[in-house]
């Protein structure tokens, strides 16, 4: 159950999870209706830059109607709204601060423009020119001019601490400024990689709040209690148990949000948000709910939920030499070849997580870059009990000399539990005698960040919209860390130059080099085993259609659906509308 | 008088103990807090570098790199002081903890310490009438029913309250939280109304599940003071039945149960995390779980001082209850 609780700190940092349901048993969508799937997913920008100017908005609806957010935070709320807060800024960001540009992760980083009308990059991505849309109004009143966005990033330029995405440091970004309605920033580097970050995720915040008084001397812990923003809601009021958002009266897309108001109660825990999910109380989940298909489905004919896949959930072997068996190719390909996955995915994970593969490729949100030939004639995609004992015979186990292994994992994630006693079973037949340690999660993280185990369940990293951001996590050199030293996701400390090359190779690369490069990158995991990935970790996310209609679905995925996604909750409300309203 | 004052000094020296203690434990748990907070930063394939958390942290008034002498000293002196300071933790990350503290204090103290008193009440009124007519209908029947209620556990006498009178749309009770969403707290009839609503189900799961060990208690301690000869002596004496129950037994044997009334009432702050789970009720126990799941220094550490100085002041103050009741103490002293 607690497993949850893995889900609920991911809403508060809104750990992304994307596309389209890997689940069969789901959703029927039954949002019949002209519903939004004009609008927001279908502007994308071409290859080459510019994001064409429409407004994203959905089709028209009449205003009116509630929607109630069941999501555990596991505390009452603090009422502290600050953008860059990293507790906090999924409640601010979407629902009163907006991005530049939405990025949708579901859609391979299908564009959708906000703040920025469009913008262009410099031949050699070296540069980026936004055009900041006319005729925007701070919720105050105030208009937002392309002031307010070089503002934004030059506050978090000054203060390192409010740079949540490391944009100075990491992705290279030197100058940005402002003139007329355009703003220009300059990276040191080929930033096109970043795109996702500094356009997608940033919030941008008035200058004429955050350079004075409190905001200004502290912004990076400043409350911020009354948000003052260019999105759709605006906070009236905040209560410990329960935040109320009202449309702002001055969001700039016509008409919208068509919903008035948004309820998000703060729940402690997941046996009243799930209740109140299934009895109706509560019209937006993301929620994990044990046995959902009795215990939220059955209770409403307008109950549906879907569960798209994002990142992996794999076995994190550790390849430092001290750890002999682990750090030895035969072992590593002998887990690999032994493992049933789609059995874990239906025992482990009653099948809401499906299986995962070889490549590291998450299915079926990235298709587009899943080289299934090559999994194929690696031999990995079907399980095989003889190749594994051989493999493990070369290594020197045996019957005579069996294999002892432990492996780590989070105490109260049952379904990972539930996950790792099937393992034990299918590695058992090849003759690895598999110890299962379960650790309170602070002490699991020290060990896992450490390098101080054999075999690690995990990792909860996040995605993005290709499968270059989690596997860059996972494989990059610069991730890892000596053991003893905590390695920031590179936990099984894989070192690669070829890889890391091919990494570095990305951002320079056009599309098809890029979907080449995650190929050659796959080739690496099939040949290497850096890591063995056992299920797909999924987002939750429950919907009630009794009088809410336009949700995203898996047939119409315009957004990651969960509601601690952000950006992508501001999407969500925007094409929501209440039938009751439209009478 | 000087029974009072060794009190007071040993008050004193406990409660520097206990705050030693408080400081040293939670930073003896395994993992710190930028690991705690990593988590929070990772996003949308983002990761952050441990000199991006330690800023982070160190913009919130924890440095890690101060030594543990100095941390020690600046925390005795802030809890002295009430300056608190600011949550560290995952998903309160900046606020003051004052503030964490009296959003949630005051419904611990209203739900728990109510039920705690009324619990303490009640089962030694109980206590009292079954000890005194011993063998009777109501010594027959209420003890032995809240002995079995006090051994079933809390969160499935609440889970049960929830599914006959908080499930559905036409359920008399509401299953969550301590008010309904939507609603502006004030003085009104009709917030305090909807408060009382919210606190019935929660609390009368607690009730049912904490009197059973105040009427154990209190009857059998009536039933040996009942035995003792200032009793006999009151009854050769002629007084009236009701004086000897209460004036002559029930206040010595009221006694022990005295100091286990303080030092639950003490716990009231601790919270009850399961009454919190359950019912979504936002109190102090699921703060303390919270806090140290997310190793948050300083918000576990105030937690942790009250709960020990509640304890040791309402020790304290059950001695001094004792020291009246029980002229034997004052003879003593």
């Amino acid at each position: 159950m607690r497993r949850m609780k893995g889900a609920a700190i991911a809403v508060s940092v809104g750990l992304l999870a994307a596309a389209c349901g890997g689940s069969s048993h789901n959703s029927s969508n039954n949002t019949g209706s002209s519903s939004p799937t004009g609008g927001a997913s279908g502007t994308v920008a071409s290859p080459n830059g510019s994001a064409s100017g429409g407004s994203g908005a959905p089709a028209s609806h009449k205003q009116g109607g509630t929607v109630t957010i069941s999501n555990e935070a596991g505390q009452n709320w603090t009422c502290q709204f600050n953008p860059f807060n990293p507790a906090v800024n999924s409640l601010s960001v979407g629902f009163v601060y907006e991005p530049l540009v939405y990025v949708n992760s579901l859609k391979a980083g299908a564009e959708t423009p906000m703040l920025a009308s469009s913008y262009k990059w410099s031949d050699d991505k070296k540069s980026i020119t936004f055009t900041i849309r006319d005729g925007v109004k701070w919720n105050d009143g105030q208009p937002m001019t392309a002031d307010d966005v070089a503002f934004t990033f030059n506050l978090i330029k000054q203060k390192p601490s409010l740079d949540l995405y490391s944009l100075f440091t990491g992705a290279g970004l030197q100058t940005v400024t402002a003139s007329g309605n355009q703003v220009t920033m300059t990276f040191s580097d080929n930033a096109q990689t970043y795109f996702y970050l500094f356009a997608g995720q940033v919030g941008i915040v008035p200058k004429h709040i955050w350079s004075t008084g409190d905001a200004a001397a502290k912004p990076d812990t400043w409350e911020d209690p009354n948000p003052v923003g260019t999105g759709p809601f605006m906070v009236n009021p905040c209560k410990p148990n329960n935040i109320t958002y009202t449309a702002n009266p001055n969001f700039w897309m016509p008409g919208e949000p068509f919903i008035k108001t948004v309820q998000y109660p703060a729940y402690l825990d997941n046996g009243p948000a799930n209740l109140d999910l299934a009895n109706g109380k509560a019209q937006w989940g993301g929620q994990y709910i044990p046995n959902i298909d009795a215990a939220y489905k059955a209770k409403n004919k307008d109950n549906n939920y879907w569960f798209p896949p994002m990142t992996n959930v794999a076995l994190i072997p550790n390849l430092d030499p001290s750890h002999k068996a682990t750090s030895t190719l035969a072992v590593r390909q002998a887990i690999a070849a032994a493992l049933d996955r789609e059995k874990i995915s239906q025992l482990g994970e009653s099948g809401y997580q499906p299986a995962a593969n070889q490549t590291g490729i998450v299915t079926p949100t990235f298709n587009k870059y899943f080289d299934s030939a090559a999994l194929a004639s690696s031999g990995y995609d079907k399980p095989n009990v003889d190749k594994a004992k051989q493999l493990l015979a070369s290594a020197g186990y045996g019957p005579d000399k069996p294999l002892k292994l432990s492996v780590i994992t989070v105490s109260g994630y049952t379904d990972w539990d539930a996950s790792l006693a099937v393992i034990k079973d299918q590695l058992k037949a090849i003759g690895i005698d598999l110890t299962i340690q379960d650790l309170e999660g602070q002490t699991y993280d020290d060990k896992l960040f450490k390098g101080n185990f054999d075999l690690a369940y995990g990792p909860q990293l996040s995605g993005g919209p290709s499968p270059y951001y989690e596997l860059r996590q996972l494989l990059y050199s610069k991730n890892s860390a000596p053991i003893g030293t905590d390695a920031s996701t590179n936990y099984e400390r894989y070192i690669n130059a070829d890889v890391d090359k091919l990494f570095d190779q990305y951002a320079t690369a056009d599309d098809a080099g890029q979907v080449s490069i995650i190929k050659q990158i796959e080739a690496h995991m099939i040949s290497d085993v850096p890591f063995i990935p056992t299920t797909e970790s999924v987002d939750w996310y429950q919907y009630n259609t009794t009088d809410l209609q336009g949700w995203p679905t898996k047939d119409d995925a315009y957004a990651q659906p969960a509601p601690w996604n952000y950006p992508d909750d501001e999407q969500v409300l925007l094409h929501l509308y209440s039938k009751s309203a439209q009478k | 008088m000087r029974f009072l004052l060794r009190r007071l000094g040993f008050f004193v020296l406990t409660l520097w103990a206990a705050m030693t203690l408080n400081f040293f434990i939670p930073r003896m748990m395994p993992g710190n807090p930028a690991q705690a907070i990593k988590a929070q930063l990772n996003h949308s394939g983002h990761i952050a570098s441990p000199a991006q958390l330690n800023a982070l942290l160190a913009s919130y008034g924890f440095d890690p790199h101060a030594g543990l002498l100095g941390q020690y000293l600046t925390y005795l002196k802030d809890m002295v002081t009430f300056d608190w300071g600011v949550s560290i933790g995952g998903s309160s990350l900046g606020t003051p903890v004052r503030k964490l503290i009296a959003q949630a204090l005051p419904w611990t103290l209203g739900l728990v310490g109510t039920t705690t008193v009324m619990a303490f009440l009640l089962g030694t009124l109980i206590g009292i009438v079954a000890g005194w007519r011993r063998g009777g209908l109501i010594d027959g029947v209420v003890p032995p029913v809240f002995v079995v209620t006090s051994a079933l556990p809390y969160f499935l006498v609440a889970l049960v309250a929830i599914a006959l009178l908080a499930n559905g749309p036409h359920a008399p009770f509401p299953n969550d939280q301590n008010y309904d969403i939507g609603l502006q707290p004030s003085w009104s009839g009709q917030f305090i109304g909807n408060v009382l609503k919210h606190a019935v189900l929660p609390a009368a799961s607690i009730l049912i599940t904490a009197i059973g060990g105040w009427i154990l208690t209190m009857r059998n301690n009536m039933i040996s003071t009942l035995g003792e000869d200032y009793v006999r002596m009151a009854r050769a004496k002629g007084l009236s039945n009701r004086r000897i129950m209460f004036g002559y037994t029930a206040r010595n044997a009221f006694l022990p149960n005295l100091s286990g009334f303080a030092m639950s009432l003490g716990f009231v702050v601790a919270g009850t995390i399961l009454v919190e789970y359950v019912f979504n009720y936002p109190g102090l126990g699921h703060m303390f779980y919270v806090a140290t799941a997310s190793i948050d220094y300083p918000l576990l550490q105030v937690l942790f001082m009250l709960v020990t100085v509640t304890v040791l002041v309402c020790v304290l103050l059950c001695d001094f209850a004792v020291f009246l009741l029980d002229p034997r103490a004052r003879a003593k002293g």
